[in-house]
């Protein structure tokens, strides 16, 4: 397991090395002068010359990419050319409030798709089953942002009493009361599309086992049911589960740029949304870079997590 | 051979064909929705200078935020302008992303696929492991960091689409290949002198063209879908251009307000597209893969 584990992470090191060298291209071809954007009113060629040479853009790039590539690993991502903050710093404070949504969505889209999911296999064709389906390919196809507004408009404006507000965040610590009833909208937003991926994913996998022979035998020795589905259906078609974690934890970043900017909740979605129009590349590179080494993290976790769950897969041909 | 031969008839009786469309029609409903829902939006964004009542851009601030009426189906705008107008210019831009987007993808991705499936060795190990570095990013944060960074216009949007959707191509094209380069068809092309590029194109591509129309037709939907995310951030192509992302991230100024049908419209173009594809897709994929197929 932990020649597995070892190997999965030496891997992971020429694709993190190639997604810094991409990041940083990206935010070389970017259109505009980042030294003029850094000097903000500045407009003495003297002191933009010093900008330039102060953020080592007079040196080739290949010099650049190092002295970069040295500041990352020791965790320094640059700073906002707008606010001139430390970019680790602005993504750490914001980090908890995006960790909260995520972590809300997944809790939500995960718990309610295992039962439906479970109920629709069971009775598959029924009318359960067609409304789960049909919920699915509606999930997967409705707009996050468009769910949000339709949330908003409904429970904030439309049915009386303002039950859930149109937007912004308390900090938990500050009043928990009034944080969850903040989080709802934005974790249901958040979840819809996460919640139809997991249950067409747990409804086929169930489906799946049904087909293995084992099922056959096991209702073959007069075995209930409940017991056929409790005891051999759930626990093989459950595995694959696990791996719907890993890629929830990709759909909810990607989700959270998008939700965050409806609901006015200051995660780092919204961080880097916002500094996309005034051109403060460091901060949007520094939240691509978080995102991205999060979800390889994740999914490096998530694979390990599968190989340990499952005995039929051997940590040699899992790591082929 | 001995008897009588009988003989063979190759053309199809006009009432058996009919019959056979009917056969598939009763067989694959999903298919024929969803392929319908698709040719709609294609007609309406190919005719949309004549399907739309008004000019999508002109101001009229006399009938500014009016609700759904007779005269402005879908209502209009703070600026007076016809949703359903934008509604249908819109369909133009999202398709049109979704559509070339695709392509890209599917050229770019195709090609390194069946490059790393058929050539193998250190080939396949160096262009995987680039897939891999595109892989690690979440899909649409990708998108949003290749637009923010080329410049939020039309094209660079479509490039960026493009861009993410090349690894779910290269993988599925690469993991095809390598199962279909084994066969003895291949080993007999082999022998008979076909280069490399000959048996890739003419031996192997159309031997896995199945999983990749399924792809194709799934990831036009994601396209769409990415496309009006990225103009809802202001990513995509700027006003005053009918975007269905954008008319949505625009009407929310007026959310308070309960001018609701500034968001409808677009939101519902946005969902009705990429449920046609994602239906078209789905069904495609029971149709053509054979182990969905028995156990359907």
């Amino acid at each position: 397991m932990i020649r597995y584990i070892l190997r999965r992470l030496v891997l992971m090191i020429p694709v993190a090395f190639l997604v810094t060298i991409g990041v940083f291209v990206l935010v070389r071809v970017s259109p505009g002068d980042p030294a003029l954007v850094f000097a903000g009113e500045e407009r003495d060629p003297a002191a933009i010359a010093a900008i330039r040479e102060q953020m080592g853009l007079t040196q080739p790039l290949p010099v650049q990419y190092v002295i970069w590539l040295g500041h990352l690993v020791q965790g320094d991502l640059g700073r906002s050319f707008q606010t001139h903050q430390r970019v680790i710093e602005a993504v750490t404070e914001r980090l908890p409030a995006t960790v909260e949504l995520g972590f809300a969505a997944l809790l939500i889209s995960t718990s309610v798709a295992l039962v439906v999911g479970i109920v629709s296999a069971i009775k598959r064709n029924s009318v359960i089953d067609l409304l789960s389906t049909s919920i699915t390919l509606a999930g997967v196809s409705f707009p996050s942002f468009f769910l949000g507004i339709v949330l908003i408009l409904l429970f904030a404006y439309v049915i009386p009493g303002h039950i859930f507000p149109p937007g912004g965040y308390v900090p938990l610590t500050q009043n928990a009361a009034d944080n969850l009833r903040r989080l709802v909208l934005p974790a249901i937003t958040l979840a819809t599309a996460s919640f139809a991926v997991n249950l067409r994913q747990i409804r086929s996998s169930l489906l799946d086992v049904f087909g293995h022979e084992y099922m056959r035998t096991a209702r073959a020795k007069g075995l209930h049911e409940r017991t056929v589905i409790a005891r051999h259906a759930l626990k093989n078609a459950l595995i694959p589960v696990v791996t719907l974690i890993g890629i929830q934890v990709g759909a909810i970043i990607e989700g959270a740029f998008i939700t965050e900017q409806i609901f006015f909740w200051p995660g780092i979605g919204r961080l880097a949304v916002q500094a996309i129009p005034s051109g403060d590349y460091p901060v949007v590179q520094g939240v691509v870079l978080v995102s991205a080494f999060s979800y390889m993290l994740t999914t490096l976790v998530v694979d390990v997590l599968y190989a340990w769950f499952d005995p039929r897969i051997s940590y040699e041909t899992a790591s082929a | 051979m001995s008897g009588t031969t009988l003989p063979v008839v190759l053309r199809v009786p006009r009432t058996d064909r009919a019959t056979a469309i009917r056969y598939f029609a009763r067989r694959n409903p999903r298919m024929i929705v969803g392929g319908a829902m698709i040719l709609t939006w294609l007609l309406v964004a190919l005719f949309a200078p004549v399907v739309a009542p008004f000019n999508p851009i002109k101001v009229n601030v006399v009938d500014s935020l009016q609700p759904p009426s007779i005269s402005h189906l879908l209502g209009t705008d703070d600026l007076g302008r016809d949703v359903l107008s934008r509604v249908i210019w819109g369909s133009r831009i999202s398709l049109s992303v979704g559509l070339i987007s695709v392509g890209i993808g599917f050229f770019v991705g195709v090609s390194v696929g069946l490059s790393a499936g058929y050539l193998g060795g250190k080939f396949d190990l160096f262009v995987m492991r680039g897939i891999d570095a595109l892989l690690a990013f979440p899909a649409l944060v990708l998108a949003i960091a290749i637009t923010a960074a080329l410049g939020p216009q039309i094209q660079n949007a479509m490039i960026a689409i493009g861009i993410v959707a090349i690894p779910a191509y290269a993988r599925l094209t690469r993991g095809q290949t390598l199962a279909v380069r084994s066969r003895d068809f291949i080993l007999a092309a082999r022998t008979v002198g076909c280069t490399p590029l000959r048996i890739v194109t003419r031996h192997v591509f159309p031997n896995i063209t199945n999983p990749l129309i399924v792809q194709a037709t799934l990831s036009t939907a994601f396209a769409i879908l990415a496309e009006a995310a990225l103009s809802f951030l202001g990513l995509g192509p700027q006003p005053p251009d009918p975007s269905w992302g954008q008319d949505v991230a625009y009407s929310t100024r007026y959310l308070s307000n309960m001018k609701w049908w500034m968001s409808v419209g677009p939101g519902l173009a946005i969902f009705s597209a990429v449920f046609a594809f994602n239906f078209l897709g789905d069904a495609l994929r029971d149709a053509l893969d054979p182990r969905l197929r028995r156990s359907g």
